[in-house]
């Protein structure tokens, strides 16, 4: 089952489409991370699956094909918005009861124990709360309605390191747990490399890259040789970035490990976050799947050429 | 690589009936007790002051009703002056017209307004219970609520502005106001419930058009004031065809809506005699009783003129027709709201952030 | 990794507690399933685990490291493949076997070697990184070729030779 499925998803404010010629297929019982800079669309297309915008262009569906904002897309899925949007004068119970109130499932229990465990007090107001403690008390929330989906925008923006370590232990404890599949946006990539196994790259309103993440990476290589082959090789080889010094140079291509290796050069593996940024340093760059498209020329410098599929 | 199994939840997919709409008291409830309690705050404060000012009106009126038994009383003409003296600032009703568009657009414009500016609809619509399902569960308890509790207020103004009517001044030149002036109609009946909700409606509607609270409370007041002129200066007029009548004694309740005379079968003129004619008829100025204001009244006029071949036509509404009026403007303020309240949840379930 | 004090001395803890915890080197380099792997296997060799040992609970490792519960599995599938580890429906993971041990008395001669080696490589001009360089390659040019000599062995029939 797929989580999220976009097909051609757009969406465009006024005359700016802040989400273009969107398709992914999120599989369930993932950690999907939603990577990109800022305003690069990661918070249109949480918003278009949560059911929160309707799509200009295309469509998307949820949990197995069900419509965005259906009453079982809003029943299955908990979504958690950037600053953890809470009602300042309700105090923690008082949330709990609201969220109860709002939704068929709810686990009072759950809520209160973790609460505790939180050391956030049930009485307090939820406007004094501090950073950290509104994200988490936002995050039990959505856990307790017992979702399938977990989608989350941003959640550890305002988190110290400390928060941030609880707050994903929490996330990935549900989801060892009870099986919620988390869909989740960052745009600070090192948070994301120890719980993601889904990664969709966005940049300027367009998907880059999307797949599981052990398959990019073992799909990806970095050649490392001298810099006066590397515009030899690089139109041969699949390059999606390039950086060179005077004498060596390090082309990042899209190659498995049993693929030959340029006499004289030096390959190795790539981290996630490696990949990544090569890919955001190259907008043109898509590693999507879909119909085959032509292969672009090099570009006058010759350093890069564009790489399509 | 292995995947986490998701759980079966087949079971509840089959049986997915909508949360139930009760639930959602609780949640207007306790978004809304405060305003609520600060609505009335206001009203029974209002109430209180309302309540002093007219037993004060009440009696003076006695006092003057008393003293200008006998015609030729000597505390009669002081005791005229004190009762149109006494609270005069609330005898056109104009300040307490206030009361209906504030309580409306403080009342419904944060509903969604607050939501929308705040952010916090990213938390409520995505919850289980369903936007437009919220909506309609807020809005319609809170505008029941609403014009019920300015309904009862009004009961109050009811009883304030009675000495203003009572036939027994119709001899004396006290205050007087038809039942249909435009400051006191809508304060009484059901027209100050009716007046409220619109307001309501009119606030529920700005606040998720415009998605910022002030703006929207200020919008709704100068729409409301567009929709009250329109209605007291043009529409009222129009719920039921006007009498015509050539009677020069019309009731000091009747609401004469224009007056022309006719000579011969001809239009004459319209309203006030022009001052050639009043010179000529009428040198010594017309006698007789005073109405509001110090004019003379027309029935003054008429008995110049008549003698000289002109007819007066009044067109007019009758006192008796107070209450349908009443109605019919109820009526259309109420399906206004309805109408407005439904455009209102059209557009949240339709419209995207 | 924790240290449980007397693991050894101690009677066996109550059911569905591991005797091992995991911890995670973020700026290693090395991903996180496999670190979870070697210190299974480097809690083997040492003794701290044991066949029939139980492996953490994938919801308390989660808990603790913040990690993917995918990870978890995978690490815990590799353990498997390598025939270390296996999986009782709704019990956990417990420990099947255990790592070849190579005998006291072979450890210290292999050490003594190797010291003899380390002082030559000195003597001969190699630094601390040369030594970790020139061994690692050596290490994976090893393995290749004894790996490539037993598939060669298997498919002719002959048994497996150690070179």
């Amino acid at each position: 089952m797929n989580v999220i499925e976009a097909s051609g998803l757009g969406r465009r404010y006024g005359s700016t489409w802040a989400l273009r010629d969107c398709t992914v297929a999120i599989p369930a019982g993932h950690v999907a991370a939603l990577v990109g800079p800022n305003g690069a669309g990661k918070t249109t297309l949480l918003n278009l699956a949560a059911g929160l915008a309707a799509p200009s262009a295309g469509n998307v569906t949820v949990l197995g094909g069900r419509p965005a904002g259906s009453p079982i897309a809003l029943d299955g899925i908990a979504f958690v918005a950037q600053d953890t949007p809470m009602y300042k004068n309700l105090s923690a119970r008082d949330m709990l009861h609201l969220t109860r109130n709002l939704n068929r499932r709810f686990d009072q229990q759950y809520a209160e124990s973790r609460l505790g465990e939180l050391g956030i007090p049930l009485k307090r107001k939820a406007g004094k709360l501090s950073g950290g403690q509104q994200a988490q008390l936002a995050l039990t929330l959505a856990l307790a309605r017992r979702p399938r989906l977990l989608v989350l925008d941003e959640p550890m923006a305002m988190l110290d390191p400390v928060a941030r370590h609880d707050f994903m232990a929490s996330v990935m404890t549900a989801m060892a747990a009870d099986g919620v599949s988390v869909v989740l946006s960052s745009h600070v990539l090192a948070e994301l490399e120890r719980v993601a196994d889904y990664l969709i790259l966005m940049s300027r309103g367009r998907v880059q890259l999307t797949g599981e993440v052990d398959d990019l990476l073992a799909s990806h290589r970095l050649l490392t040789g001298p810099a006066a082959e590397a515009d030899r090789y690089a139109e041969r080889l699949s390059v999606v970035h390039a950086r060179r010094g005077e004498a060596q140079a390090h082309l990042l291509v899209r190659a498995t490990a049993d693929e030959p290796v340029p006499p004289g050069w030096e390959a190795h593996p790539v981290g996630l976050e490696e990949l990544a940024l090569a890919y955001l340093r190259e907008p043109a760059a898509t590693a999507l799947p879909g119909p085959a498209r032509h292969r672009a020329l090099r570009s006058e410098t010759g350093r890069q050429t564009e790489v399509t599929k | 690589m292995t995947a986490l199994s998701v759980p079966a939840r087949q079971e509840e997919d089959a049986s997915l009936r909508p949360v139930p709409w009760q639930r959602m008291g609780w949640v207007t409830w306790r978004q809304h007790r405060a305003t609520l309690a600060w609505v009335i705050v206001f009203l029974g404060v209002l109430a209180v002051l309302v309540y002093l000012a007219g037993r004060q009106v009440y009696s003076a009126h006695a006092a003057a009703i008393a003293a200008c038994q006998s015609a030729s009383s000597l505390t009669c003409p002081g005791s005229i002056i004190a009762f149109n003296g006494t609270n005069a600032f609330l005898s056109n009703g104009f300040l307490l017209q206030a009361i209906p568009p504030l309580l409306g657009a403080f009342v419904g414009a944060p509903v969604l307004a607050r939501e929308l500016e705040t952010g916090t609809f990213r938390y409520a619509w995505t919850q289980g219970f369903g936007r437009w399902r919220w909506t309609l569960a807020k809005l319609v308890p809170l505008a029941v609520v609403l014009a019920a509790a300015a309904g009862v207020f009004s009961l109050l103004l009811n009883w304030y502005y009675q000495p203003y009517f009572a036939a027994a001044n119709q001899n004396l030149t006290l205050t007087e106001y038809t039942p249909f002036f435009p400051g006191i109609f809508d304060l009484r009946g059901i027209g100050f419930a009716a007046w409220t909700l619109a307001a309501f409606a009119i606030g529920a509607l700005a606040g998720t058009l415009i998605r910022r609270v002030v703006p929207a409370i200020v919008a709704t007041l100068v729409a409301y004031a567009a929709l009250a002129f329109a209605a007291g200066g043009f529409l009222r007029q129009h719920y039921r065809a006007p009498l015509v009548t050539s009677n020069l004694n019309l009731p000091g309740s009747a609401w004469i809506i224009s007056q022309w005379w006719t000579k011969g079968g001809k239009f004459a003129f319209s309203g006030w005699p022009p001052d050639r004619l009043l010179e000529q008829f009428c040198p010594n100025g017309p006698s007789g009783p005073v109405g509001p204001f110090g004019k003379p009244k027309s029935v003054a006029i008429a008995q110049c003129l008549t003698p000289h071949g002109y007819t007066q036509w009044t067109s007019y509404q009758p006192a008796s027709r107070f209450w349908a009026f009443q109605w019919i403007e109820g009526g259309w303020l109420l399906v206004l709201s309805a109408l407005l309240i439904a455009v209102t949840v059209w557009l949240v379930r339709r419209r995207a952030t | 990794m924790d240290i449980d004090k007397g693991i050894s001395d101690e009677p066996r803890r109550a059911a569905g507690v591991s005797p091992i915890d995991f911890r995670l080197d973020p700026a290693s380099g090395v991903p996180t399933y496999l670190q979870l792997v070697h210190q299974v296997e480097h809690a083997l060799r040492l003794g701290y685990l044991k066949p029939g040992d139980q492996l953490p609970k994938v919801r308390d490792v989660v808990a603790a490291l913040a990690i993917n519960p995918n990870t978890v599995l995978k690490a815990y599938k590799d353990l498997e493949t390598k025939g270390l580890a296996a999986g009782r429906p709704g019990q956990g993971t417990f420990i099947e076997a255990t790592l070849s041990q190579v005998a006291l008395p072979e450890l210290s001669g292999l050490r003594r070697s190797l010291f003899g080696w380390l002082a030559d490589a000195d003597t001969a001009g190699l630094d601390e990184d040369g030594v970790v360089a020139l061994f690692t390659s050596v290490l994976r040019d090893f393995y290749k070729r004894r790996d490539g000599q037993a598939d060669r062995g298997a498919a002719s029939g002959e048994t497996e030779g150690v070179a």
